[in-house]
């Protein structure tokens, strides 16, 4: 198989300031270059993602768009349960329709006139790893040679109802994301950023083997946000690979940070290495994925 | 060339709790669905619906789980997993509504208690179905949630594949969730695009849909010698609009076309077709001229839904299940009383089950979001 080069990237990332959020709608056309009616905040977000990692370029029709999210578009199905159950309202024709969250992916596949194939794809912590991992499994089997692989969070107000939902203190600092890559088939070239894998584990004894077999010069591990520093530190000394890459320092909390990753790592200087980025859930299951600077 | 096998099933649907009743009740007439109340505001809204069978439509939190929980065991025995095979497996669910229906119980019982009460606050983590499943079963392989609308578990069954075929886990466990909610059910209300006496797809005097229930699960594995496996598949997005294919079904014959290739099949070497037949005239027109455009001589054609209902996100893997009991059993399904004569689209459904040998079939699926799946399968 051809290598699965990272062709660009494109972030937002918003930590909230204060209890309100920030308007995107503004964004969102500026982004765009035209208003996008009738939706919310979490297709307006996926759109200015996926906008900024192909800034001026045109995606070949045939890229394919996978999109990941914990939550998905809370705010619509908020919205459509607090009309119906609380003001005894029938939910609105497109507030309907948009609930399933993969409109989301239709409106980015509509803006670029992408007709490829569209996945959406949750878990509880591995809903960037999964995206990733459809993607690479489409490009193994021939099946996609251009994608958009996007990770999406988003609020909604009031904020405190929000970190109710998400488990965190009052005070807490949130923020808003949507990470997303365009991946491509092709020859790596020096300077480019490989996706090499995109796997899962069912315990740690089973990831610690993947790493050892892969090798560990020049490999440098990121810690995911649901693996505590303890287990990172023991997968680590297992491994042996003491040189680890910090990219959560500072962020607000959001449920997708894996997403953001490896554009900070294609940014950083760790020149001819190889970033494995691995991650936990509650249940001793281990999800990773490698990037490897040509 | 092959793909993976379906080494075992389960199902629950308004025909019955398990596979051999819901095959024997494809032999008789569509049932006919109830009607379910619904309050909004000061107004009652009544929906008809295919609701499960032997599950009353009263405590909601406990239904759903005891339900899909079954289904996923009945699989897995019938496929002879051991303990650590079912450990090793992948979990992939497909889904439109998730566990909304637990959610809004939730939300409406704070409501009346009194209670500061916000929606989505219990749980608003779209993978905990998969979750709590995949931990009630002990398994511990890769977790997919999919969200793709009524594609949802068909394409949760071509990446399952993939994650078999690649080597990555030897066997993966498909399944295909809806239970019934209100938002659901008003939401298609308010769409007018619910019927009044029954799903009739492609027949002149459709008039919509019917609410339907599911929870099927499939497990899958490495190609075996006999039975059926998957032979190829398709998924597209198609951005006529959101909620309906292109009407002159280039989008459908897009994605129908892409499967047989990918199955490395020509349109004549296909035995028959289960349609994905929702009878709202959007989604028939799309279907029948994206069929009229692959097919020059039209094979036998069936729709499932007039008998479980649209189980909208479940509907891949529940209609893949029925569909290949009927062909087991010898027989391509039949939907009596609907679309006797071809109709206006052109499309005619068989009115008692067809003697069938073993062959090659193509199942289809249509979703909000533009999003068109075709799978190709085959035994013998």
């Amino acid at each position: 198989m051809a290598d699965v080069i990272i062709r660009s990237f494109g972030d937002y990332y918003a930590p909230v300031e204060g209890e309100a959020l920030p308007d995107v709608r503004a964004l969102a056309k500026e982004t765009l270059g035209k208003q996008v009616r009738r939706v919310g905040r979490f297709i307006l977000l996926g759109l200015v993602g996926a906008a900024r990692c192909v800034g001026a370029h045109a995606p070949p029709a045939h890229t394919a768009i996978y999109l990941s999210s914990r939550r998905g578009d809370l705010e619509t199905n908020v919205e459509v349960m607090e009309d119906l159950f609380a003001r005894g309202l029938a939910p609105k024709p497109l507030s309907f329709i948009n609930t399933v969250s993969n409109a989301s992916c239709y409106y980015v596949a509509r803006h670029f006139g992408l007709h490829g194939r569209s996945l959406f794809v949750s878990g509880v912590c591995f809903s960037f790893e999964a995206a990733l991992q459809a993607a690479l499994l489409d490009f193994e089997a021939g099946q996609v040679r251009s994608a958009l692989v996007g990770g999406l969070d988003t609020l909604i107000e009031p904020l405190a109802i929000e970190r109710r939902r998400l488990g965190l203190a009052a005070e807490a600092p949130v923020a808003e994301a949507s990470h997303w890559l365009w991946l491509e088939t092709g020859q790596a070239q020096p300077g480019d950023l490989v996706l090499e894998a995109s796997e899962a584990f069912p315990d740690r004894a089973a990831l610690i083997a993947w790493l050892q077999a892969r090798g560990t010069e020049k490999t440098t591990l990121a810690q995911g946000q649901y693996l505590d520093d303890a287990a990172f530190a023991a997968i680590a000394a297992q491994a042996n690979l003491p040189r680890s890459f910090r990219y959560r320092d500072g962020r607000a909390y959001y449920d997708g940070q894996a997403g953001a990753a490896l554009s900070a790592f294609a940014a950083s200087d760790l020149d001819g290495a190889a970033l494995t980025h691995i991650n936990a859930d509650p249940d001793g299951r281990y999800a990773a994925f490698v990037a490897r600077k040509v | 060339m092959k793909r993976s096998a379906f080494l075992g099933a389960g199902v629950h649907t308004a025909l019955g709790a398990g596979l051999a009743q819901n095959i024997e009740a494809l032999f008789a007439a569509p049932p006919k669905a109830r009607e379910a109340a619904l309050q909004v505001g000061a107004e009652e809204v009544r929906v008809p619906a295919l609701l499960l069978a032997e599950r009353p439509l009263d405590d909601i939190e406990a239904r759903f789980w005891r339900a899909a929980e079954a289904v996923v065991g009945q699989a897995i025995a019938a496929a002879g997993l051991t303990q650590d095979e079912v450990r090793q497996a992948a979990f992939l669910i497909g889904t439109s509504s998730l566990d909304i229906a637990v959610s809004e119980a939730i939300y409406q019982r704070e409501l009346n208690e009194g209670a500061d009460a916000h929606p989505l606050t219990s749980n608003s983590t779209m993978g905990r179905l998969a979750q709590r499943l995949r931990q009630a079963h002990g398994i511990a392989g890769p977790e997919y949630t999919i969200c793709t609308a009524c594609t949802a578990s068909a394409n949760a069954l071509l990446y399952a594949d993939q994650l078999v075929q690649s080597g990555r886990v030897q066997h993966a466990i498909v399944v295909g969730v809806e239970i019934f909610n209100q938002i659901t059910a008003l939401g298609f209300h308010g769409l007018e695009l619910l019927a009044k006496d029954g799903m009739k797809p492609f027949d002149s005097a459709r008039g919509g849909l019917t609410l339907g229930e599911s929870c099927a699960a499939l497990v899958i594995g490495q190609t075996r010698a006999d039975g059926f496996h998957l032979r190829g598949g398709a998924n597209l997005c198609d951005i006529h609009g959101i909620s309906a294919a292109n009407p002159d079904g280039s989008t459908v014959a897009d994605v129908i076309r892409l499967a047989l290739a990918d199955a490395q099949l020509t349109p004549d070497q296909i035995n028959g077709v289960k349609a994905h037949g929702t009878a709202s005239l959007m989604n028939d027109e799309a279907e029948a001229a994206g069929m009229a455009l692959v097919f020059e001589t039209a094979p036998p054609i069936c729709a499932l839904k007039p008998f479980i209902g649209h189980t909208f996100g479940a509907c891949g893997v529940t209609e893949l299940i029925l569909f290949c009991g009927m062909i087991e059993r010898g027989f391509f399904p039949a939907t009596p009383g609907v679309c006797a004569e071809p109709s206006d689209l052109g499309v005619r459904l068989e009115q008692k089950p067809l003697p069938i040998a073993p062959g090659v079939f193509q199942l289809n699926f249509f979703g909000f979001g533009g999003n068109n799946t075709s799978l190709v399968i085959a035994n013998g």
